[in-house]
């Protein structure tokens, strides 16, 4: 028996903008277009564009494969596929093993039926047995969280206890191949760390995973190698920091119509060196911007914002509460700004926003989201967002003798 | 390319894998029913036997016709039989369209729709049997000794359902016309059956264009297999089983090869 895999070879996706044969009225056109052009393997049409172009890769057992893009860049499609909802228009694609798809977790759900029932038809729309759900019955109402309202109709159930009891549901399946689309994103924090876990339960027990998300961070943290899927563009697959890293350079910024943004960058203090891959911890880097404003905006300090990827924020200064005068920047006037800073943050994708503000915060503060962003790869912490460098005292003490003779 | 082999191997082994969601989905529909109105199962009976009541009136007192069984008996035996019918491809023309869902997010064979609603259509087949066997009793009317071929016609009628349902559901699902023609369809066709009149002693062209519809020897086969004195017409009934079966494949091939196009063009 070949070891389960999630396999994907040249694979491309067309699919066609706006609206077409809906009505019966448009059969016959397409029926006459169809007998004149016999072309197989046509070109693009107007109203079509690739989905997916190119995509190869492949993920083999016990290890996991983070799928991300912007939207729009054909990620649930990609997972399509492999379920086999949608056929690719080239390519081949091999899924050895019994696939568990952790997609839309509430979709079968009826309003009207108790969760009880509710278990046993989405259970077997997800291609579970009813021994199989009845024996694990007990573990789905316990991991949801939901034993009280195990006999109330869903439809009186919170949006958070549907979709809990969604994903116990999914949770409980016997995959063999895993596929999972943004589910991570239910229930309170408890919850999710709850679903991430059993995650790297499935990843660990040898199931090779894919795994669509938008939080770069539960992707760095559960995945082994990532696919960056790109609309218009040929796909990157590699290693989770270089791939992140290319990632977040792609985004650019998004800055306020009252400035405009010449020129950002973000390079290393001790090379010089423009930084695009990923950096270490404790990297001293430099941002160095150049912006114009379009507007008068008077008696300003920049501000310098550190997302990580997931939200957090990381850190936020102000030029004028470090002890910088506060200046005027006039209408066509540039500012060249240069902030230092050491990057003592653990691994993650971070985004630099920048705004200028006035002092007396009577204007509306100018911002530029995005202006730069970077990567960092850290393998030596197990958790956490911060480098806090610790050292370490140890000193080990015996008891005597006499302490041990006597605690016996 | 796909061999028509592997195509039916892949089919048999889908529906045999996914027997227990067709008996879950299944399930669903009957316990919604249940659960939404007073009656439950009840509406199986009643509807068939309202019509029976107000055809009788026509056909007893209006416009008289000669029927070999009371004629409320006649009629009920085609209702009900024609009910299956047509309550199974009402619920299986939309069954793709409104579980829109389903369809574009979780993959199981689509054939699961349709076939569901059959099964929910058949459960009120069976519960409306008890209303016919007590005419039955009422009229006096004995079994005929060709009852032990009943299944042989539930088997046929079944199959060219099947066939039908398939053909709209997926139908429907490309083109929404299809929804509001079946509904012309469904009450022409109907009419154009022996539910509420014999058609095979109609006679002329009309008669003999009407016994071309194989419904109508599925209902007929139902009444002579039921209460026939005489053997059943074995011809229309053995060429509607060889049509039902032909359509069957070819409907669930057909199906089973647009099924990948389902989750785009719904």
């Amino acid at each position: 028996m070949a070891e389960p895999i999630i396999a994907f070879d040249d694979v491309w996706k067309k699919f066609r903008r706006g609206e077409h044969h809906d009505s019966l009225r448009d059969l016959i056109p397409s029926l006459a277009k169809r007998l004149t052009s016999r072309k197989r393997e046509q070109p693009l049409d107007a109203d079509e564009f690739w989905v997916l172009r190119n995509v190869s890769f492949e993920v083999k057992p016990g290890k996991a494969m983070g799928i991300i893009g912007p939207n729009g860049a054909g990620k649930s499609t990609a997972l399509k596929v492999l379920t086999r909802i949608l056929k690719p228009t080239r390519g081949q694609i091999r899924v050895r093993g019994r696939v568990g798809a952790l997609i839309e977790l509430a979709a079968g759900f009826h309003p009207d039926l108790t969760g009880r029932e509710n278990i046993f038809l989405q259970g077997a729309i997800m291609g579970m047995r009813r021994d199989a759900i009845r024996r694990r019955f007990d573990e789905i109402v316990d991991f949801a969280g939901i034993p009280d309202f195990i006999d109330t109709p869903v439809k009186r159930y919170s949006s958070g206890m549907n979709a809990r009891l969604g994903f116990a549901i999914a949770a409980h399946l016997d995959p063999e191949v895993l596929l999972i689309d943004e589910v991570l994103a239910v229930g309170d924090f408890n919850f999710q760390q709850k679903c991430f876990a059993r995650l790297e339960q499935f990843r660990r027990a040898g199931i090779p995973i894919a795994f669509v998300s938008h939080n770069m961070q539960a992707i760095a943290t559960l995945c082994d190698r990532i696919l960056l899927l790109r609309p218009g563009q040929d796909p990157i697959v590699g290693e989770v920091p270089t791939v992140l890293a290319e990632y977040a350079s792609s985004k650019g910024a998004l800055a306020d119509s009252r400035v405009r943004v010449h020129h950002v960058s973000l390079s290393e203090v001790v090379s010089g060196a423009e930084v695009h891959g990923p950096v270490a911890t404790m990297t001293r880097l430099n941002l160095d911007a150049e912006i114009e404003a379009n507007q008068d905006l008077v008696r300003c300090g920049l501000l310098i914002q550190v997302v990580r990827s997931d939200g957090l924020v990381i850190f936020t200064g102000m030029s004028t509460v470090d002890g910088l005068p506060e200046f005027d920047l006039f209408t066509g006037e540039r500012l060249k700004a240069r902030v230092a800073f050491q990057a003592n943050v653990l691994r993650g994708t971070y985004v630099i926003n920048l705004q200028l503000v006035d002092k007396l915060r009577q204007w509306r503060e100018a911002v530029i989201n995005g202006a730069a962003s970077f990567v960092v790869s850290e393998t030596t912490r197990i958790a956490g967002c911060a480098e806090l460098s610790p050292t370490y005292e140890l000193a080990v003490t015996r008891p005597t003798l006499s302490a041990v003779t006597r605690t016996r | 390319m796909m061999t028509l082999t592997d195509d039916l191997k892949e089919m048999f082994s889908e529906q045999m894998h996914y027997r227990e969601l067709l008996y879950e989905m299944t399930r669903r529909d009957l316990l919604i029913r249940y659960k939404q109105t007073i009656m439950g199962f009840g509406w199986a009976v009643f509807m068939p036997l309202v019509n029976t009541a107000v055809f009788s009136v026509i056909f007893t007192r209006v416009a008289p016709i000669d029927t070999d069984v009371p004629y409320p008996l006649f009629a009920y035996c085609g209702l009900l039989t024609w009910n299956f019918t047509a309550s199974s491809l009402r619920t299986a023309v939309s069954s793709l369209t409104s579980n829109a869902g389903l369809v574009t997010k979780i993959y199981f064979p689509r054939e699961i729709f349709p076939f569901s609603a059959m099964l929910v259509a058949l459960v009120d087949l069976l519960v409306g049997s008890s209303v016919l066997l007590a005419l039955m009793a009422w009229y006096r009317v004995p079994p005929s000794k060709f009852a032990l071929l009943l299944p042989v016609v539930v088997a046929v009628h079944v199959m060219f359902t099947a066939a039908v349902a398939l053909f709209v559901a997926m139908a429907n699902l490309f083109y929404r016309d299809v929804k509001y023609i079946f509904e012309v369809a469904i009450t022409l066709w109907m009419f154009a059956t022996s539910v509420l009149y014999p058609v095979r002693t109609m006679g002329g062209r009309l008669g003999s264009l009407l016994m071309l519809n194989p419904m109508t020897a599925i209902i007929d086969g139902y009444r002579d297999v039921i209460f026939g004195r005489s053997a059943p017409d074995w011809t229309s009934l053995g060429v509607t089983a060889a049509v039902s079966i032909v359509a069957l494949l070819w409907a669930w091939i057909v199906f089973h090869r647009s099924e990948f196009e389902f989750a785009e063009r719904i």
